[in-house]
């Protein structure tokens, strides 16, 4: 669905955030990892459009992305910012989460119906009225991935969902990223809970001082120390009790840990 | 020696219709290492808040029952007056900067200068912080200049600074990368080596369970429970709480193996290794 | 982190001195042209703040500040020139166009004027940190929360226009259009205040928060990191210029 190619970015005179990505993504949902200022963020933003490349090429769906503005491309990319107070516009859930699909000319009852229906889709279907403002900082979060939802893009992304939400509001993230999965829409999530990308992706970049680290099915990269210890990420914990048991092979869920512990003894 | 006493505690914000901390009473020794957990608004932030006096003090609202902190009553001392007993560090790195001081060295002083810190003990308790905390290569810069654990370790700095006896941290690393957690973890430790009592409000079960000496659960402003890790974690209903227990308590659960020669499951990674080892002997 | 403040850093006697010195030459340089109302007397004035300007090495940054109100005083000086009631005597013309005495006198003066006060006051803005210009006049008992409030603007705004350029790129991932004409710009700026005013709101109230528990409020004695700024000269530079306003006032008084 996306190629990039040779892909390069710095911020005016500054070093480079971003060096020579070669990157393809199918249906795969996808995890991007690796510490703060590794360009995760600078790498979403360029496929949003929302900052030009310096060298290299970004092509969606066919078509390359240098002409069109970040607002056309909001057709075929969603996007969901960290901080959810960066990001509400409206005076209701309602109306909020039919901003996006409006402004991408959907007729207004189908927008409406779009709304409703990702609003179902993270449980805030019976808040329509309700200010935004009003709700809490979790359930805001989840307003902002409705209002991206509704758009009906075929790639989303998230940045950061997990952060501020205790085990009710992961779980709920949980659901949101399987039900895209099955629509057969591209989820790419930037996130540092290494145990939710062991148990929800399927493939993992790591990203490490603007360069990919390590890119594949999220086993197989998780099985990879060394590259792991060099971009300063730590292997899920469940990996990491599973190795000092010396179970062999990367374990990557409770239930794959249970399993294989039977086996083993 | 019980640093905080918390007795009957009530508070409601004001214009709110609910109490954000019901009923709630436990005690504190000195240099114990207390974490607070709970779903999003079980009162966590609340009840650090109320250690402070930034409830009531900051925010008004009706507050009934009592807190000491060594010794002072919250509700009869000033912010001031209880910030030399007890510091709080907050959840976002950015808001905590002064901004109005141009590096991290000035930053640090900005407390110091409040509760009038003689200039030569100013600089060696500046120095002392700087080495503590390991941020002593980017004194110079401007705080907003730091990276999200720097920043978070200059604002633990700036309270220890202060030399309080009690240091409240409310989710102090929900907003880092796990290099960033793992340093203000490590910041954190170093304080409980020196003796300082702590009280962390914390998502990340896995590290709550390795660093923290007891838990107190939260529901709805009132205390479920207070107890050790492993008792806590090892309780079969923390879902109805909205908490999950580490991944290794879980797994210990889902097998059925216990610490050797007691009735709870292993909470850390060492204590798991252990237990699920011994089994297969 | 940009700041906004236009302090440079050098080396000079003039960055030696302290902020409360700059500010009494500031009253200086004001006062006594007005007082006197000679020419002689403002170029005076506008030539000793260029000489502590270079003296300070900061005479090119004045350039971008110059050539902006150059801008401005030539209009007032077509105009004054050309249109004031009071004009008589013809100076020149050039085809259509008469430029009269009377009126362009009058412009000099403003001229003058404007030109004393900003190069006094760029000696100060240029040459000290806003941090030690507030700290300096809260040793001298203004309320530190006022000068805490003078100083946090300075790097605020710059996190403030950080945030306007986040909702922006939210804007722009909704299929917002914000690049373009000025109607969709415009239009695009109506629902960014909302945001941007709130993220405020809740920064100040979580500041608010954090200097609480650093003692913000405490009634105790304040310290200073710094000791306070003395220059060797400030008492004589000081009363020199005290005694040159004086004098001035004398000298209007009886003549």
């Amino acid at each position: 669905m996306i190629k990039v190619k040779n892909l390069s970015f710095s911020y005016k005179q500054n070093p480079q955030v971003l060096s020579d990505i070669q990157l393809e993504f199918d249906q795969r949902s996808t995890a991007i990892i690796g510490q703060n200022g590794a360009g995760k963020t600078t790498f979403v933003k360029l496929l949003k459009g929302l900052l030009k490349p310096n060298a290299g090429q970004i092509v969606v769906k066919g078509q390359v992305i240098k002409e069109q503005t970040a607002a056309e491309l909001s057709r075929t990319i969603g996007l969901v910012f960290q901080n959810p107070n960066d990001q509400i516009f409206k005076r209701s859930v309602l109306e909020e989460v039919m901003f996006g699909p409006l402004n991408i000319k959907m007729e207004k009852s189908e927008a409406k119906e779009k709304a409703i229906e990702a609003l179902r889709l993270v449980g805030l279907e019976h808040q329509l009225d309700i200010n935004p403002h009003d709700l809490s900082l979790s359930e805001k979060k989840l307003l902002c991935i409705a209002s991206v939802i509704a758009m009906d893009t075929d790639i989303i992304i998230f940045d950061e969902p997990t952060i501020a939400q205790d085990s009710n509001g992961k779980e709920k993230i949980r659901r949101i990223i399987r039900t895209l999965k099955e629509k057969g829409k591209l989820v790419m999530t930037i996130i540092h809970d290494m145990d939710f990308v062991a148990e929800n992706f399927e493939r993992t970049i790591v990203f490490n001082q603007g360069r990919v680290l390590a890119d594949g099915p999220t086993r197989e990269v998780f099985s990879q120390k060394q590259e792991l210890l060099r971009a300063k990420v730590e292997p899920p914990y469940i990996t990491q009790l599973a190795d000092k048991l010396g179970i062999p092979g990367t374990i990557l869920t409770i239930d794959e840990f249970i399993a294989k512990y039977h086996s083993v003894k | 020696m019980n640093k905080i006493v918390v007795e009957g505690l009530k508070y409601k914000y004001p214009l709110s219709e609910t109490l954000a901390l019901d009923n709630i009473s436990f005690s504190v020794k000195e240099g114990e290492f207390i974490g607070i957990i709970g779903r999003n608004s079980a009162g966590k932030s609340t009840l650090c808040q109320a250690i402070v006096g930034l409830v009531p003090h900051f925010y008004k609202g009706a507050y009934g029952g009592k807190v000491l902190v060594d010794g002072l009553e919250v509700k009869t001392h000033s912010i001031a007056d209880i910030s030399l007993k007890a510091g709080m560090v907050f959840q976002n790195p950015f808001t905590q900067v002064t901004g109005s001081k141009m590096t991290v060295y000035e930053e640090i002083a900005f407390g110091l200068e409040n509760i009038g810190v003689p200039r030569t003990e100013m600089i060696n308790r500046i120095d002392e912080v700087l080495h503590l905390f390991k941020i002593e290569h980017v004194k110079d810069h401007n705080p907003f200049d730091l990276s999200g654990g720097q920043m978070q370790r200059m604002a633990i700095a700036s309270i220890i600074a202060m030399k309080p006896e009690i240091i409240l941290l409310d989710e102090p690393t929900s907003q880092l990368d796990p290099g960033g957690s793992e340093e203000v973890f490590q910041a954190v430790q170093s304080l409980k080596n020196q003796g300082i009592t702590i009280l962390m409000a914390e998502h990340k079960m896995e590290k709550v369970a390795q660093y923290c000496d007891k838990v107190l659960l939260l529901e709805s402003g009132k205390v479920v429970d207070y107890d050790t890790p492993e008792v806590v974690f090892s309780r079969n209903d923390l879902d109805v709480f909205g908490v999950t227990a580490p991944v290794y308590t879980k797994v210990c659960q889902a097998l059925g193996v216990k610490k050797k020669g007691a009735d709870t499951y292993p909470v850390t990674l060492k204590e798991a290794e252990a237990a699920l080892k011994e089994m297969r002997r | 982190m940009k700041s906004i403040s236009l302090y440079v850093n050098r080396n000079s006697f003039v960055h030696d001195v302290d902020p409360i010195t700059k500010l009494i030459y500031i009253a200086f340089a004001i006062l006594v042209p007005i007082i006197v109302p000679s020419f002689t007397i403002s170029f005076i004035c506008v030539g000793i703040s260029l000489v502590l300007l270079a003296f300070a090495k900061v005479l090119r940054k004045t350039v971008p500040v110059f050539s902006f109100v150059f801008l401005v005083l030539i209009t007032v000086v077509i105009i004054q020139g050309l249109f004031k009631p009071e004009n008589e005597t013809v100076l020149f013309q050039l085809g259509p166009i008469t430029m009269y005495q009377e009126g362009l006198l009058f412009a000099l003066t403003i001229t003058l004027r404007v030109l004393t006060i900003v190069s006094a006051f760029m000696i100060l803005v240029l040459t000290t940190k806003p941090s030690e210009l507030v700290e300096s006049l809260v040793r001298k008992g203004m309320s530190p929360s006022i000068g805490y409030m003078i100083v946090s603007v300075f790097q605020i705004i710059p996190e403030m226009m950080a945030a306007v350029s986040t909702i922006t790129d939210a804007q722009r991932a909704r299929g917002m259009e914000t690049e373009g004409s000025f109607f969709v710009r415009f239009k695009a700026f109506l629902p960014l205040m909302g945001p941007v005013v709130l993220g405020a709101l809740i920064n100040t109230k979580e500041r608010a928060m954090a200097l609480e528990v650093r003692g913000f409020n405490s009634q105790v004695q304040k310290t200073y990191l710094y000791e306070e700024k003395t220059y060797a000269y400030s008492r004589l530079i000081r009363a020199l210029l005290l005694l040159a306003i004086a004098g001035a006032l004398v000298w209007r008084i009886l003549s």
